[in-house]
C-alpha cells in the first residue's frame, strides 16, 4: 500500500483503535474528515477534548459526571436507601429509561473475570461495601448481565453484602438469559426491575 | 423432521451446491475424497451449530472466497423454516453468523430447530475411545432435545476457563483464595443442570439400547450407566481445593463425566470383542434416534456416513430395519454394494463427484 502523508496516517491509526472500527473503516472515516470543511472537523476535535476535560466519574457511584457528583447522586428526590449495581454507565441510562427505579446507582465498570485479571478490587467492590455500610443502605439490586461473569459477580456481591444485614435482590423476569442489559427493550427491563427477587 | 433443500456456497470442496432432498432414503454415492462426508458435515452443522469434526472453523471455508454459507429449508412438525450458517474469515479465525427465518440467533440457540442423528465411522470406536467421545455423544443428543442444555454446556466451559485461570493466579499469589467461592458456586449451579440432563438421558437410552443389542447380539445383555460427579458436588469441589490449586485445573465436574457400557455385566471396553463393541455402538445410536423421536414426537433425520460397509450383515440389517421405519435418511457410500436391492429401488440415488452432486434415477 502506498504510504499516506504522516498526519493522515496518524489519524487512520487513531481511528482504528476505536471499538468496532477496522483498518478499512478507519481509512474511510479519515478520508471523510479530510474532505469535510474545517469547521466540522474542528468541532469534532473540540467535542472530544471537552468530554475529556469536563466529564469524569462520580465520586460516589462512578457514573459519568460533570463535576464531583453525577446528576443522580446530587438529586434530592432520589431514595438513598436503595442502590442499583450495574456493569456500565450505559446500563444506568437503560434503567433510567424505564422510570421504574428511584434509588441510586453504583457502576462497576466491568465484571469479575479472572481470565482478564479482573477481581473484586478492580471493579470497586470495597468502595461499594463501604458505601453500603456508611450510608445505611437497605437494599442493593444487582443488575449485572445474566451471562456467566455477570452471575458470578452477582453471587460475589450477594455473599459480601448479606452479612451486613442488607437485602440483596436481582432483577428476575424477562431479562434475556445470557443477554446484555444494555440491549434489553424498555418494557422487558421495566418488568425485570419490578419483579426483582431475593437471592 | 425433513431437510427439503440444501444450499452450499464455498463449504469445503463445494463451490456451489443446490439440491432438493427427498423425504425418504437419500443415497449419496461417490469415490473417496469427492465430498460425501463434507455434505453430511454441513447438514449436521445445521443441527449442532458447529462442525462435529472440524477443530477450527476456518477449515470449513473453501478456496473460492473468504466466506462460506450453509443454507437450508427444513420442515419440523409441518412448519417450514430457513436456517443459515455463514462463516467469514477474519485473519486466523472465522466469524460465524446464524439465522433462523432471517433473524439472527446465537450459536447456542440454533440446536433444536432441526434435529439429526449422525453416525459415522469414528463412532464405531465410541466404546474403545476416551471418555470425551462418550460425553460428545451425550452432548450432541442433548443440545437437540433439551432446551437450555447448549447454553448450560457453553456456560460450563466458560466457568471452567475462569476457575482454572483463577486457580493459577491464586497459586502465583496474584489473587485471594476467597475469590474461588463464587466460581465453585457457579460450577455447581451450571454443572448440576448438565448432570441432571445427562443422567435422565442415559436412563431413557438404556432400555432401547438394551433391546436393540439383545436383538442383534442374540440375547446378550447391554447396560449403560452414567458416571457423573459425586452426588454432593459442592462438597466434592470444596474438598478438591488443594489438588486443584496444585494442578491449576478443576478436578470435579461434568467435564470429567463418562458413560460406562457393560456387556453381560462386564466392562465392554476391556472385555468386549470388536464385534460386540460394534453391536453396542449401533444399539446406542439407534437408541439415540429413538429418544429424539420420543421426546420431540418426530424422527430426527438419520445421517449415516459410510457405516454400512463397516458393519457385518446382521448389524447392517438392524440399522436398515430402522432406516426402513419411514423417517428421512441420508446415507453415503462408495458403492451400492452394502445396500439391499429393495432399499435401492425405493431410494433417491445421487452421485457425488468433485464437489458436484447429480441425481441418478
Ligand atoms: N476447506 C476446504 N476447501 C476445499 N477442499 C476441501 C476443504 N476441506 C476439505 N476439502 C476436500 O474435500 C474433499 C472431500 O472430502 P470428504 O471427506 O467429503 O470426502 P469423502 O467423499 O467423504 O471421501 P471418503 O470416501 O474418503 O470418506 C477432500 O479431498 C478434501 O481435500
Ligand atoms: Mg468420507
Ligand atoms: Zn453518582
Amino acid at each position: 500500500m502506498p504510504q499516506l502523508p504522516e498526519p493522515l496516517e496518524r489519524l487512520v491509526q487513531e481511528l482504528s483503535r476505536l471499538p468496532g472500527v477496522g483498518p478499512k473503516t478507519a481509512q474511510r472515516l479519515a478520508f471523510h474528515l479530510l474532505r469535510a470543511d474545517r469547521q466540522r472537523a474542528e468541532s469534532l476535535a473540540q467535542a472530544i477534548a471537552d468530554v475529556k476535560a469536563r466529564i469524569g466519574y462520580c465520586e460516589r457511584c462512578y457514573n459519568i459526571a460533570e463535576g464531583s457528583l453525577c446528576a443522580i447522586c446530587s438529586s434530592p428526590r432520589r431514595d438513598a436507601s436503595v442502590i442499583c449495581v450495574v456493569e456500565s454507565a450505559l446500563d444506568v441510562l437503560a434503567v433510567e429509561r424505564t422510570a421504574e427505579f428511584n434509588g441510586l446507582y453504583f457502576v462497576l465498570h466491568g465484571v469479575i473475570s479472572p481470565i482478564d485479571g479482573i477481581g473484586p478490587d478492580q471493579i470497586h467492590v470495597p468502595q461499594l461495601l463501604e458505601r453500603a455500610r456508611e450510608e445505611g443502605v437497605e437494599e442493593v439490586i444487582v443488575a449485572t448481565d445474566a451471562d456467566i461473569e455477570g452471575e458470578a459477580t452477582a453471587v460475589y456481591l450477594q455473599r459480601a453484602l448479606a452479612p451486613l444485614g442488607i437485602k440483596v435482590t436481582r432483577p428476575a423476569h424477562g431479562l434475556p438469559v445470557g443477554g446484555d442489559l444494555e440491549y434489553a427493550d424498555e418494557l422487558t427491563l421495566a418488568r425485570a426491575m419490578a419483579g426483582r427477587r431475593s437471592f | 423432521m425433513l431437510l427439503r433443500r440444501l444450499l452450499l456456497r464455498n463449504h469445503r470442496n463445494y463451490a456451489h451446491l443446490d439440491i432438493s432432498m427427498e423425504p425418504g432414503v437419500n443415497v449419496f454415492l461417490g469415490a473417496n475424497g469427492q465430498g460425501k462426508t463434507n455434505l453430511l458435515e454441513s447438514v449436521a452443522m445445521l443441527a449442532l451449530s458447529a462442525s462435529p469434526r472440524a477443530r477450527r472453523e476456518v477449515e470449513l471455508v473453501g478456496p473460492v472466497a473468504a466466506a462460506s454459507r450453509i443454507e437450508a429449508e427444513v420442515e419440523s412438525s409441518g412448519r417450514r423454516m430457513e436456517l443459515v450458517i455463514a462463516l467469514n474469515v477474519e485473519g486466523e479465525r472465522a466469524r460465524r453468523t446464524i439465522e433462523v427465518d432471517g433473524a439472527r440467533r446465537r450459536a447456542v440457540d440454533l440446536p433444536g430447530h432441526f434435529r439429526v442423528t449422525l453416525f459415522w465411522p469414528d463412532d464405531l470406536g465410541l466404546i474403545k475411545a476416551g471418555p470425551d467421545q462418550r460425553r460428545r455423544f451425550l452432548n450432541q443428543l442433548l443440545v437437540q432435545v433439551q432446551p437450555g442444555y447448549a447454553r448450560a454446556l457453553s456456560g460450563l466451559r466458560r466457568i471452567l476457563e475462569q476457575r482454572n485461570s483463577l486457580l493459577k493466579r491464586i497459586a502465583a499469589g496474584e489473587a485471594a483464595a476467597d475469590q474461588l467461592d463464587v466460581w465453585n458456586a457457579e460450577l455447581v449451579r451450571v454443572g448440576t443442570e448438565v448432570v441432571d440432563a445427562r443422567a435422565s438421558a442415559v436412563n431413557e437410552l438404556a432400555p432401547e439400547a438394551a433391546r436393540c443389542h439383545a436383538e442383534i447380539g442374540s440375547g446378550e445383555r447391554l447396560e449403560i450407566q452414567y458416571l457423573g460427579p459425586p452426588e454432593d458436588m459442592a462438597a466434592a469441589v470444596h474438598n478438591s481445593l488443594a489438588e486443584d490449586l496444585r494442578r491449576g485445573s478443576t478436578s470435579i465436574g461434568p467435564h470429567r463425566d463418562d458413560l460406562r457400557v457393560l456387556l453381560g455385566g462386564q466392562d465392554a471396553r476391556g472385555y468386549g470383542s470388536q464385534g460386540q463393541q460394534r453391536t453396542a455402538v449401533v444399539s446406542l445410536k439407534l437408541a439415540e434416534a429413538d429418544l429424539v423421536a420420543r421426546r420431540t414426537g418426530e424422527r430426527p433425520v438419520l445421517l449415516l456416513d459410510d457405516v454400512l460397509s463397516e458393519l457385518d450383515l446382521e448389524r447392517r440389517g438392524a440399522l436398515l430395519r430402522h432406516v426402513g421405519g419411514g423417517g428421512q435418511v441420508v446415507i453415503t457410500s462408495v458403492d451400492v454394494g452394502p445396500f439391499p436391492p429393495d432399499l435401492i429401488a425405493n431410494a433417491s440415488i445421487w452421485n457425488v463427484e468433485a464437489g458436484q452432486i447429480k441425481a441418478c434415477g
